[in-house]
C-alpha cells in the first residue's frame, strides 16, 4: 500500500503538469485568428514568430459601400478630414467614402471645366488632396491630363503634355500618380520615363524632373561605363546606356515636406524606397544595403519570390508603410526605417489578398490606428485595426524616437511581456537604463539584443563607475599583491640558498656522480 | 650545464628565441606530451577568443557555433604543417625527425596562445576605444611566435637563413596541397560510401521482395 500512494501522487501530478503545459497551446490556437503566421525579423535577419500589431477587421467591397462593385481600383487616399477617396479606374470614377468606411458620400465621375463644359474621367489612376488648400489633384490617365479641382468638381487647372524642350515630345503624357507639396508644386509619376516625376509649379508650368533613382552600381554597369569611356563617339552612340529604374509610386509627409518614393521593379535592389528632400537628394542614401520588405528576397534572388513594393504611405506619426504585391504584405516601419510590423498574406480570407493585385495602402489616426489595403483584383478595401500590442509598440516607438528613453521604458517592458522576440524592446530598455544611469541593467539588455556597440557604451560607464567606487580597494589590492610576490621571491631565494649551502658543504659524493 | 626539466625547457625555449631551440636540440629536450597539451590549448584559445571575449569585442553571434572550424584551425592545420615540413625538408637535407618538428613547432606557438588568453581577459576590462592595447598584445604574440617558429625550423633542420625561408615557403605550399588532397579524398570517399550504401539498400529491397 505504501508503495502505491506515491505512484498515485505522481500520476496526478503528471496529469496536472501536462494539462498546464497544454493550456497555453490551446489558448494560442484560439487567439491566433489572422489567416497567416505573424513574424518579425531578429538581428540576424531570421524570421521569428511575433505578436500581431494589426488584425484584419473586415473587407469592404463596393456593394458594402452602397454602390456597384469596384472595377480594378488603383488608388486609395485619405484627406486631412479623414474622408477616403477610392480611385475606381475601371468604372472611370472616384468614390468619396466616409471616415468609418461604411458608405459612399460622393461620386466624382465628371468635372466642370473652367469654360462650363463637363468632362468625364477616363481611367483615372491617382488622387491627392492638399491638406492646405483642400484642392483635389487627379491623375486622369487615359485623358492624358491631370486635373486640379475643388471638392465640388469645379476644375481650377488642367495640366496636359508640357511643350518644353526638356520634356521629350515623343513621349506620351499619361499621369499615373500625383501629389502636391506645401508650396503648391505638383509632381506627377508618368511611368514612361526614368528621369523622375514630372514637376510643375503652382501655375501648371513644367519645371523639370524630380527625384530620379540612381543607377545601381552593378558590375555590368561599371563595365559599360568603362567601355564607354574608351569608345569613340560613333561607337558610343550604338552602345547601350545605363539607365536607372523608375519609381512608380510616392507619398508625401505633409508635415515635414519629404517625398517618399517606392520602386516596384524586380530588376533592382537599390533605391527601392527613397526619402527625397525638396532639393531632390535621397536622405536614405546612406542605407544602401538596407533591404525593404522581406529579407529572403535577397537571399534567394533570381527566384520568383522578390519583394515588390507597389505603394508607400506615410502615416500621421511618420511611420512608413510599404505594400508588397508579391506576398500581399504590408511592412510597417517607423520613421527611422526600423521594422515594426508585418501584416497580410496572399489568400482568400479577410486579411489576405489576391496574388499580385494589391494596389494601395493608406493609414489613419495619429498613432496609425488603422491600415487600409486596396486589393484591385478583389475590388475590396481591407481594414486592419491596431491590437493592444500594436498600440504599446507604437507608443514606445514614438517616445523612443522622440528621445524620451526613460518614458519609453514602461511601454517597452510591457512589449517584452507580450513578445519576448521583439528585439527593439531590448534596445529600447537598454537605452532607457543607460540614460537612467543603470549601466549594469543596460548591459544585460544590450547583450540580449546582441547590440555590442550599445553594450560597449554601457560597459564604459559601468567600468568608470566601478573604478570610482572601488579605487581604494583596488590600489590596496595591487600593493598587497606586489608585496606578496616580492616577499615570496625573497623566501624562495633564501631557502634555495640554504639548500645549496647545505648540499655543498658536507657531501663530496654528490659531485662525483 | 643546461640540465633542465621539461617545464624548464619550455620556458627556456620561449624566452630565448635565438638560442633556445639550438640548446633544445643539443640536449635532446622536449617531449610530445607537451605538444599535445599545447595544441589542445591552442584549440581552447581559438574558441575562447570567439566565445569568451567581453561582449563589446565579440565578433560572432552566440546563436551559431560549430566546433569543426576550431578543430580545423588547430589540429588539422598543425598536422598539415608538420607533415608538409617533414616532406619538404626530407628532400632538402633537413636533419629534423617528424617528432622533433612536431615538438619544436608546437613550442613556438606558445606566445600566440598566451597572447590570445591575455586578450580574452583584457577584453573584459577594455572598451572599444582602447582596442589598441588589444591589438598590441595580439601582434606581439603573433610576431614572437613567428620568430620562434622560424628559429625552430632553422635549428631542427640545421639550415641557413635563406634555406629556412625557402623551406617555410615550400612548406606552406605543401600544406595547401595536403589540404586540397584531403578535401578531395573526403569527398571521394563520401561518394564511395553513398555508392555502397545505395547498393546495400538496393540489395535489401531485392531480398525483401
Amino acid at each position: 500500500m505504501k508503495k502505491h500512494t506515491p505512484r498515485l501522487l505522481r500520476q496526478v501530478l503528471a496529469a496536472g503538469l501536462s494539462a498546464a503545459l497544454l493550456l497555453p497551446v490551446l489558448a494560442q490556437s484560439v487567439s491566433a485568428d489572422e489567416p497567416y503566421d505573424v513574424y518579425n525579423y531578429n538581428y540576424l535577419g531570421e524570421a521569428v514568430p511575433s505578436q500581431a500589431g494589426y488584425l484584419a477587421e473586415r473587407a469592404v467591397s463596393g456593394l458594402d459601400l452602397g454602390t456597384t462593385a469596384l472595377n480594378a481600383p488603383s488608388d486609395l487616399f485619405k484627406d486631412s478630414d479623414d474622408y477616403f477617396y477610392i480611385v475606381d479606374s475601371g468604372n472611370n470614377r472616384i468614390l468619396k467614402v466616409d471616415p468609418d468606411f461604411t458608405e459612399v458620400v460622393k461620386v466624382y465621375d465628371s468635372f466642370t471645366m473652367p469654360d462650363g463644359s463637363s468632362s468625364p474621367l477616363k481611367n483615372p489612376k491617382g488622387i491627392y488632396i492638399s491638406p492646405d488648400t483642400g484642392l483635389m489633384y487627379i491623375a486622369d490617365n487615359e485623358n492624358a491630363r491631370a486635373l486640379v479641382s475643388d471638392k465640388d468638381g469645379n476644375v481650377k487647372m488642367e495640366i496636359t503634355k508640357p511643350e518644353s524642350t526638356v520634356y521629350d515630345q515623343q513621349l506620351t503624357f499619361l499621369p499615373q500618380k500625383i501629389l502636391c507639396d506645401n508650396a503648391g508644386n505638383i509632381y506627377i509619376v508618368l511611368g514612361n520615363t526614368t528621369k523622375g516625376a514630372a514637376m510643375f509649379n503652382a501655375d501648371g508650368e513644367f519645371i523639370g524632373y524630380y527625384g530620379a533613382n540612381a543607377v545601381a552600381k552593378t558590375a555590368s554597369v561599371i563595365a559599360n561605363h568603362f567601355w564607354n569611356a574608351i569608345a569613340s563617339d560613333t561607337e558610343r552612340s550604338f552602345r547601350a546606356r545605363s539607365t536607372p529604374t523608375a519609381f512608380d509610386n510616392f507619398d508625401i509627409d505633409s508635415v515635414k515636406g519629404f517625398i517618399y518614393t517606392s520602386t516596384s521593379s524586380g530588376s533592382t535592389d537599390t533605391d527601392i524606397v527613397k526619402k527625397v528632400n525638396p532639393e531632390g537628394y535621397n536622405l536614405f542614401d546612406y542605407m544602401s544595403n538596407f533591404v525593404w520588405g522581406d529579407l529572403f528576397s535577397t537571399w534567394y534572388s533570381g527566384t520568383s519570390y522578390k519583394t515588390k513594393i507597389v505603394d508607400i504611405d506615410i502615416g500621421d506619426d511618420g511611420s512608413i508603410n510599404c505594400l508588397d504585391a508579391t506576398t500581399g504584405r504590408v511592412f510597417q516601419y517607423d520613421k527611422e526605417a526600423d521594422l515594426l510590423f508585418i501584416m497580410g498574406a496572399n489568400g482568400d480570407q479577410v486579411g489576405s489578398f489576391m496574388t499580385g493585385s494589391v494596389a494601395a495602402v493608406e493609414t489613419r489616426g495619429a498613432g496609425c490606428e488603422n491600415v487600409y489595403v486596396l486589393d484591385a483584383g478583389k475590388g475590396t478595401v481591407t481594414v486592419f485595426a491596431q491590437t493592444v500590442f500594436g498600440d504599446i509598440v507604437h507608443d514606445a516607438t514614438r517616445l523612443y524616437n522622440g528621445g524620451y528613453y526613460e518614458e519609453a521604458l514602461g511601454p517597452w517592458l510591457e512589449v517584452l511581456k507580450r513578445d519576448g522576440n521583439y528585439r527593439r524592446a531590448y534596445l529600447g530598455i537598454a537605452s532607457a537604463y543607460y540614460n537612467m544611469g543603470r549601466y549594469k541593467d543596460s548591459m544585460v539588455y544590450a547583450k540580449k539584443a546582441d547590440a555590442s556597440g550599445r553594450y560597449n557604451k554601457a560597459f564604459e560607464r559601468y567600468r568608470s563607475q566601478w573604478l570610482k567606487a572601488h579605487l581604494t580597494q583596488l590600489l590596496i589590492g595591487i600593493v598587497l599583491i606586489i608585496a606578496g610576490v616580492w616577499l615570496l621571491k625573497r623566501i624562495v631565494k633564501k631557502r634555495r640558498a640554504n639548500a645549496v649551502a647545505a648540499a655543498a658543504v658536507p657531501d663530496t659524493a654528490a659531485s662525483e656522480e | 650545464m643546461m640540465d633542465l626539466t621539461q617545464p624548464q625547457w619550455v620556458k627556456h625555449v620561449v624566452f630565448h628565441p635565438f638560442e633556445g631551440f639550438e640548446d633544445l636540440r643539443w640536449k635532446k629536450g622536449g617531449t610530445l606530451k607537451y605538444t599535445a597539451i599545447i595544441i589542445f590549448a591552442l584549440f581552447i584559445a581559438l574558441i575562447a577568443y570567439d566565445r569568451w571575449c567581453g561582449f563589446q569585442f565579440r565578433p560572432l553571434p552566440d546563436a551559431h557555433f560549430s566546433v569543426v572550424p576550431y578543430i580545423m584551425k588547430s589540429v588539422v592545420y598543425f598536422g598539415a604543417w608538420v607533415l608538409g615540413n617533414w616532406s619538404i625538408c626530407t628532400l632538402l637535407d633537413g636533419e629534423g625527425t617528424m617528432k622533433n618538428i612536431c615538438v619544436y613547432s608546437s613550442y613556438a606557438l606558445i606566445p600566440y596562445i598566451v597572447s590570445t588568453f591575455i586578450n580574452v581577459v583584457l577584453s573584459h576590462i577594455l572598451v572599444r576605444d582602447e582596442q589598441v592595447f588589444f591589438s598590441t598584445v595580439y601582434y606581439i604574440g603573433l610576431l614572437w611566435s613567428a620568430l620562434l617558429l622560424f628559429n625552430a625550423i632553422k635549428s631542427v633542420h640545421q639550415y641557413s637563413f635563406t634555406k629556412t625561408v625557402a623551406a617555410i615557403l615550400l612548406t606552406l605550399f605543401a600544406m595547401l596541397v595536403i589540404l586540397f588532397l584531403a578535401v578531395l579524398f573526403l569527398s571521394l570517399f563520401q561518394k564511395v560510401y553513398v555508392f555502397f550504401y545505395s547498393l546495400y539498400t538496393e540489395i535489401l529491397y531485392r531480398v525483401r521482395v
